[in-house]
């Protein structure tokens, strides 16, 4: 143990000065302050189902402007800052080279923040565009060059160039002749994003009409999940998993294989947005089978991230971080076992349109990244400010509110979606449809609050332990307990 | 470094490639390549008789809201005039010069106020969906301008909108989009309340007596269309209600009155135009095709 400590003593000593942790901690700031804003705007709309929403007849605060303030804040707000802030801390270490460059850091923070101000001043008055998740004003009048706002597209595009170049930087000059798995699913994450991101907010807008525009709609929303937060979620976790429990990654065949299949499998899945449309069956198919096909390969990457764990078991227990990892993969498992059964055109003819889906993007957007997201964090922040936990009791509030919130939700909206389904089969009358989900959305008003309430824990605790009294924080203590509980 | 090129060559772009052509450009190429997209005044150019309508219930919002709107004439209008007048081939294309307006503007409306998360427009041949909403959508039905992005939706909080056009009346749109619990008790549509302005409107009440006389409906207040914005302008508007009103309706001309109201601006005229087009065109329509 002793000597295991003082070689990490020597790493972090070593690699310490690669390491700005001034970004690190701002990108996860205001990851946090987006999650809250974000999760606010949830809850608000949420009250909407259930005739409260306390907004209404104020234009800007309705909620269709509103819903778009939720998914976005969480994409480009939450997530983007989150992804930013670890890729700070785990590049740096895995390639031995310093980032290209703070200057650029602080300036992409503060683009990135504009950005979004921008975005979400947009949004509320009215310049979205009609491209779920790349809601994010093109600043053009629809499929015309009439500027009417703050081209916001054009500057997220300019903003995921920097990244690269901050990010690029460093994979390229690294000081390892071979390449770690982690830093794969990272480069390709960032290139993805660029490519996805303009192919979403130029295509569907200017050039491609109708059925084959929502060909590409489907792509794009695939692709920002599946080759941006997908890559980056999985490439910090073969980082941080190893680092924290101090062993290898089980298999390196088998990161290798989820790795190219990921790549290969995961863009050809966009058109499953859209089956039983007007997008030419043979397409449709495609995509059907390739989203199995994901299935297959989610199972080597849980199973290899399983067999790492195998024989430490007790950290799920001793372990905070690993905890939130290992829930989030247990939960990536279930989405994805969830949609190779609903993509079959048997399942999606019921469950379409329904709150089913929602249930499915909230479970995987907050239940598998979110939580790795709030994971990474709370093994970070102690070690970014230098000072202990204000109350590690608060982490485990943060952890069950936000795990029993999320499964509340989750089969509240599944139940929800399938009763929405066979009425609309049924052909009910649609006030006796809305009547029947009244329990449903009362429910999941009732578990989106508590989740608010396990974001509001853990931001007062990163707030008190960054600013309280100086208590120093020393690793060795984890290491002996085995972690950071 | 080798393994850095591998990896953005063919992980980062290679496979990104590949799914865009399978998943994107193949589609393309055998649905939306085969006929170029219709352009909105291409849509617009059947002109829903509900946008006329529009024009003569509100016509100082539609005056404001589409310019040329003086050329275009209602049926009203046109009564007497003769089949060749060129007046009649003026107000025909500035009926569709308008009507392009409408769908363009009540389309950024729709996609602003995001109508399309919560509303479909998307029949599928599946689900009883053609019985309760209407035929199935093709590729052809979307290879127009309006549906650049498209606005298929992914969630029915509310019902598809896809055969929406001519389905319900003007009045019934503005009510609900006013109050949409007012049409349908228990909606949990949001109200578009700024959608509205308030103004002043000439309301005609008949006398009791003698719409029990006459056998008329229970409602016996009703509003004579056009909302203006000042008091002044509703009044000059009543004494022309007057005047046109004929000597025998006396007892009713008595009791015009002018009351504070309010009515669609013209945003909400243009949403209200994009809705009742909806389903209304369909490729058939183009020119050169056979009808
Ligand atoms: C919160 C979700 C929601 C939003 C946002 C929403 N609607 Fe609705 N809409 C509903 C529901 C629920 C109904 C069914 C009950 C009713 O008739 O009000 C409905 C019904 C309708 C109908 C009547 C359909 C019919 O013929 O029965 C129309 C038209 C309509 N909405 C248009 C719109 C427009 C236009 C917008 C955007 C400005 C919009 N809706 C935004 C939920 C929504
Ligand atoms: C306070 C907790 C939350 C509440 C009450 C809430 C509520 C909602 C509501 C009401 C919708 C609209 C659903 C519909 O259209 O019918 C929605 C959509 C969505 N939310 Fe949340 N949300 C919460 C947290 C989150 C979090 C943390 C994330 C991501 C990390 C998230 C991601 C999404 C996504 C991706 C959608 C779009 C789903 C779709 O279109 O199918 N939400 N949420």
């Amino acid at each position: 143990m002793t000597s295991t400590a003082t070689q990490l003593e020597a790493a972090h000593a070593g690699s310490a000065d690669l390491v700005d942790k001034g970004l690190v901690k701002w990108h996860l700031v205001m990851a946090m302050f987006f999650m809250l804003t974000a999760m606010t705007w949830g809850l608000l709309i949420s009250l909407q189902f259930l005739h409260a929403y306390p907004f209404e007849g104020i234009s800007f605060l309705s909620y269709g402007r509103v819903r778009l303030l939720h998914t976005n804040e969480i994409a480009y707000g939450f997530l983007v800052n989150g992804f930013i802030g670890c890729l700070y801390y785990a590049i740096p270490r895995m390639t031995g080279r310093a980032v290209a460059s703070s200057k650029l850091g602080w300036l992409i923070l503060f683009v990135w923040q504009f950005i979004l101000v921008a975005m979400s001043v947009g949004q509320l008055l009215g310049f979205a565009q009609a491209v779920e998740w790349g809601e994010t004003p093109t600043g053009f009048r629809p499929g015309t060059f009439d500027l009417n706002y703050i081209p916001v597209d054009f500057l997220i595009e300019i903003g995921a160039v920097l990244v690269a170049i901050q990010f690029l930087t460093p994979i390229v000059r690294s000081v390892h002749k071979r390449q770690y798995v982690s830093l794969w699913y990272l480069t390709a994450g960032i290139v993805w994003l660029i490519l996805t991101y303009v192919m979403g907010n130029t295509l569907p807008e200017w050039t491609l009409p109708g059925s084959s525009g929502a060909a590409t709609v489907g792509l794009f929303i695939h692709d920002l999940v599946g080759l941006f937060v997908t890559p980056m979620g999985w490439g910090l976790m073969y980082f941080f998993v190893p680092v924290i429990l101090r062993r290898p990654v089980w298999s390196h065949a088998l990161s290798v294989i989820g790795f190219w299949a990921l790549a290969f499998f995961y863009p050809l899945n966009g058109v499953h947005h859209f089956l039983l449309s007007s997008i030419p069956m043979s397409v449709q198919y495609g995509a059907v089978i390739s989203t199995m096909a994901v299935e297959i390969v989610v199972t080597t990457v849980i199973v290899n991230f399983f067999g790492t764990m195998w024989g430490s078991g007790d950290a799920l227990r001793t372990n905070l971080p690993i905890r939130w990892f290992y829930t989030g993969m247990v939960g990536y498992f279930i989405t994805c076992l969830q949609c190779m059964f609903h993509t079959t055109l048997t399942m999606q003819e019921l469950i379409h349109f329904t709150d089913w889906v929602p249930g499915h993007a909230h479970l995987v957007m907050l239940g598998v990244f979110s939580f790795w997201i709030f994971g990474m964090t709370t093994w970070l922040w102690p070690r970014l400010t230098g000072n202990e936990w204000y109350s590690r009791r608060l982490n485990h509030w943060h952890y069950w509110l936000s795990v029993i919130g999320l499964l509340t939700m989750f089969v509240d909206l599944l139940a929800g979606g399938l009763v929405h389904g066979f009425m609309l089969n049924a052909l009910s009358d649609w006030m006796e449809i809305v009547r029947a989900m009244h329990g449903f959305w009362a429910v999941r008003t009732f578990a989106g609050a508590m989740i608010l309430a396990g974001q509001l824990c853990f931001a007062w605790n990163l707030w008190k332990t960054w600013t309280g009294p100086k208590r120093p924080y020393d690793y060795r203590v984890d290491l002996a307990t085995a972690g950071g509980v | 470094m080798d393994r850095f090129t591998s990896i953005l060559l063919a992980a980062g772009l290679g496979c990104f490639a590949l799914a865009f052509v399978l998943s994107g450009v193949y589609p393309w190429l055998i649905t939306d390549a085969r006929e170029p997209e219709a352009t909105i005044a291409e849509v617009a150019r059947r002109v829903t008789p509900e946008f006329k309508q529009l024009k003569e219930a509100y016509p100082v919002a539609f005056a404001a809201a589409f310019p040329g709107a003086d050329e275009c004439l209602t049926d009203k209008d046109l009564a007497g005039v003769p089949l060749d007048d060129p007046r009649r081939a003026r107000s025909e294309d500035a009926w569709r010069a308008a009507h392009t307006i409408a769908l363009r503007d009540g389309r950024d409306a729709y996609v602003a106020e995001a109508c399309w998360h919560c509303h479909s427009q998307y029949v599928r041949p599946v689900a009883n969906e053609a019985q309760r909403f209407g035929r199935v959508r093709s590729a052809a039905d979307d290879n127009n301008a309006l549906q650049r992005p498209v606005l298929w939706g992914t969630r029915r909080v509310g019902p598809d909108l896809t055969h929406e056009g001519g389905r319900r009346s003007n009045d019934w749109h503005v009510a609900h989009l006013r109050d949409p619990a007012s049409t349908s008790p228990g909606s949990i549509m949001p109200r578009y309340t700024w959608y509205f302005r308030d103004g002043w409107q000439v309301w005609r009440t008949i006398d009791p007596e003698l719409a029990e006389r006459e056998g008329l409906a229970p409602t016996t207040r009703y509003p004579i269309p056009g909302v203006y914005a000042t008091e002044a302008e509703a009044r000059s508007a009543l004494e022309r209600v007057r005047a046109e009103t004929p000597e025998n309706l006396h007892a009713e001309r008595d009791r015009l009155e002018v009351a504070p109201s309010s009515g669609p601006n013209e945003t909400a005229l243009a949403l209200l135009a994009y809705l009742q087009w909806l389903g209304t065109w369909d490729a058939s329509q183009r020119e050169g095709v056979p009808q």
